[in-house]
């Protein structure tokens, strides 16, 4: 009996080495799961950096692939449900994918990210802005490619204070949305970083149906303020801005990430004077990697993208890729390690930097831009220097 | 106190816009004991046939492009056939069925239109300007009244006064009120049910399209739930100032709005986040003193 036994796990053992042995002689594809909402109201956001992900697969196969193996894809819809997007992915971990790209966005993403966090996978979210998506949220094994929300704020302080001369600012919040209230975190931290001083600060919601009363305070005011930050996003974002011009408040505005593109500037004409941290401008980016990236996007897909947020998409599998090649393995555990030691990593969207704790960008350049004729024109590239501390990043005790 | 007036014309404005909706909401309560929640999508579609029908992030005008006459037209046109197409296809063969029954209906109707235009449209919000000359503010005695706030108001009052003048001095009119007084009775001294049941949603239709334009012209916005809110503020406004009262339903919508904006103007900074929970608070009080509403119908009143 007992011979019998070690017969069989020497089988088993020499069964298992020989298998793998095989795997790598035959070189078998790597697989990359895409948990992606191609359907409902996260779509409009998530299907552009799937795109420029999926492009970013297809260039690194025609130069090679990864460690001399192919990449292979699969796409799932996750119909922007939340229990269906759990589902997908675990549908993906039994294709036998070796990572998960997620949703970019906390609440509809985490749940795929999770699936893979359990599976001992690494998870990116293509444009998640809270750092939950992360080590100290979902888990170790998952990572955003976006900047956190903070950061939008931090940048429109700093560069406001030093490059524009403001010393006094005005805050309007949509406290309904968490992203947009982390923004205005940022903004007041490092606004009062700098020592300027702030002349008041408001609220709004989300489906406001007026902001008049918000107006006629900022009306109110003794001296009207250098600029204004607004934190908010579509669609309350613009019909702010609306309402602020409308009623003759032309103090500079700067606003979140979530404002840059031009596709909302026809609800507003002769709008200026207002600026978006951005991630990059689609026309007039100074950046070549940014401009040869919209090349080919147009040239694999047809047309420009509309996001700014498409890069994102890239660069999640930019970032991953280059972790495999250093670690020279797909095993999680190792990529993970060459992940968390990225320092300035140069990547299509800047420098990308992570620690075993900090899984977001807390310091990457964003590209200032000002809205001239109807549309975005790009200023230049501005780099934050207070980089938020975790209570910050977490918006605890505030 | 430069600064109370100023918020009082704010306040009025926005009242003047929940008036309105709950003016819509509470004609077809009064006439078919339905709370037509798929009145905010007839204020989303509204909007949205402003512009055509494409996924693209920068659709071209569609009505929004025509001369603003013609544009009133299309779009308050357009809102009165659809609130009439649903009331033909989802409410009327549901009519002698329980209130719950159209209830759930009516939130079909919206989820229906709702994703059709997520179908014809995009997820994505759009913008579009129309009427941007309005939004200037005027100057009245040193006060700024902005061009949308004094339109509102305008349009509110005018609106208001041709109800009146339409449901006080026209036979359908009084055919209207009497069936939203006692619908079983008017019908058994031979007002058409089927007839004041549509002319009643035609002027939530009439309403619906003139509200959405007032909007956009004040936040150059379309997204698809930006008629939740509203019809929401609205329905509460429908309560409090009565279930079945017209006057009560301008009324409410009045109060809500006014509320709204003084718990934001007057609320210290870190509690304006909480100001909804303010509104409904009171709302919630002024019910707890008068359950029937503030103006109580005799339909309302328990009959022995």
């Amino acid at each position: 009996m007992k011979t019998f036994g070690h017969l069989i796990c020497a089988g088993l053992a020499f069964a298992l080495s020989n298998s793998s042995a095989l795997a790598q002689d035959a070189k078998e594809p790597i697989k990359v799961g895409f948990a992606t909402a191609l359907s409902g109201w996260l779509a409009a956001y998530d299907e552009e950096p799937h795109k420029a992900a999926v492009m970013k697969i297809e260039e690194i196969n025609k130069a090679g692939g990864v460690l001399g193996r192919q990449i292979e894809y699969k796409v799932l819809d996750t119909k922007t449900d939340l229990t269906l997007t759990g589902s997908v992915a675990s549908e993906l971990v039994d294709w036998g994918a070796n990572m998960l790209v997620v949703p970019p966005d906390y609440d509809y993403g985490s749940p795929a990210a999770l699936v893979a966090q359990n599976a001992g996978l690494i998870a990116i979210s293509t444009g998640a802005s809270d750092p939950k998506m992360g080590a100290q949220g979902v888990g170790p094994n998952v990572f955003t490619a976006h900047s956190a929300s903070q950061i939008s704020g931090i940048t429109s302080a700093e560069y406001a204070y030093d490059k524009m001369g403001a010393r006094t600012a005005y805050m309007l919040e949509d406290v309904s949305i968490e992203a947009t209230k982390a923004a205005c975190a940022g903004f007041i931290a490092a606004w009062e970083k700098k020592g300027g001083k702030l002349l008041g600060r408001d609220t709004f919601q989300k489906e406001d149906a007026s902001i008049a009363a918000q107006v006629t305070r900022i009306k109110g005011l003794e001296t009207p303020p250098d600029m204004m930050f607004l934190c908010a996003t579509m669609p309350q974002g613009p019909a702010a801005v609306r309402q602020l011009r409308a009623a003759n408040i032309d103090m500079p505005i700067f606003a979140d990430t979530g404002m840059g593109g031009d596709f909302w500037l026809g609800g507003v004409p002769g709008l200026k004077d207002f600026y978006v941290p951005a991630i990059m401008s689609i026309k007039g980016d100074p950046r070549p990697e940014i401009q040869k990236f919209l090349a080919a996007y147009k040239a694999r897909w047809g047309t420009l993208p509309v996001s700014e947020f498409s890069v994102l998409g890239y660069c999640t599998i930019e970032q991953w890729t280059a972790a495999v090649e250093k670690a020279q393995s797909t095993d999680t555990e190792a990529v993970v390690a060459v992940m968390n030691q990225f320092k300035d990593q140069p990547t299509t969207c800047g420098p990308t930097s992570y620690t075993p704790e900090m899984h977001i960008q807390v310091d990457r350049p964003l590209l200032v831009s000002k809205v001239v004729d109807g549309s975005f024109e790009a200023v230049e590239i501005f780099r934050n220097s207070f980089a938020p501390d975790f209570k910050l990043l977490f918006r605890v005790s505030q | 106190m430069a600064y109370f007036i100023q918020v009082l014309i704010d306040a009025v404005a926005l009242g003047s816009l929940y008036a309105l909706v709950a003016l819509a909401i509470g004609l077809v309560f009064g006439v078919m004991k339905l709370i037509n929640f798929a009145q905010a999508d007839y204020l989303t579609v509204g909007a949205y046939s402003l512009v055509i029908p494409t996924a693209a992030a920068t659709p071209s005008m569609m009505f929004g492009g025509l001369p603003w006459a013609l544009m009133i037209f299309c779009v308050v046109l357009s809102i009165t056939v659809l609130a009439l197409i649903t009331e033909r296809v989802a409410f009327r063969p549901l009519r002698n069925t329980d209130p719950t029954t159209l209830l759930i209906s009516s939130f079909a109707v919206s989820y229906f239109l709702q994703s059709l235009i997520i179908m014809f449209h995009g997820g994505r919000p759009k913008s579009v300007s129309i009427g941007a000359a309005l939004t200037r503010p005027i100057d009245i005695l040193g006060l700024r009244v902005g061009g949308v706030q004094f339109l509102t108001m305008t349009v509110a009052l005018l609106l208001l006064i041709a109800l009146v003048l339409f449901l006080k001095r026209t036979s359908i009119g009084i055919q209207l009120r009497a069936a939203a007084e006692d619908f079983s009775m008017a019908r058994l001294l031979g007002v058409a049910a089927n007839r004041v049941i549509a002319i009643a949603f035609a002027i939530s239709g009439i309403l619906g399209g003139v509200i959405s334009l007032l909007f956009v012209i004040q936040t150059g916005t379309l997204d698809i739930r930006m008629g939740i809110m509203p019809t929401v503020y609205a329905f509460f406004a429908t309560v409090i100032g009565g279930i079945g009262s017209l006057p009560g339903a301008v009324l409410g919508g009045y109060i809500v709005g006014i509320l709204s904006v003084f718990l934001q103007a007057y609320l210290p900074e870190e509690m304006r986040p909480f100001r909804d929970a303010g509104v409904f608070t009171i709302v919630i009080l002024i019910l707890l003193v008068r359950p029937q509403g503030l103006i109580v119908t005799s339909a309302a009143k328990e009959r022995v």
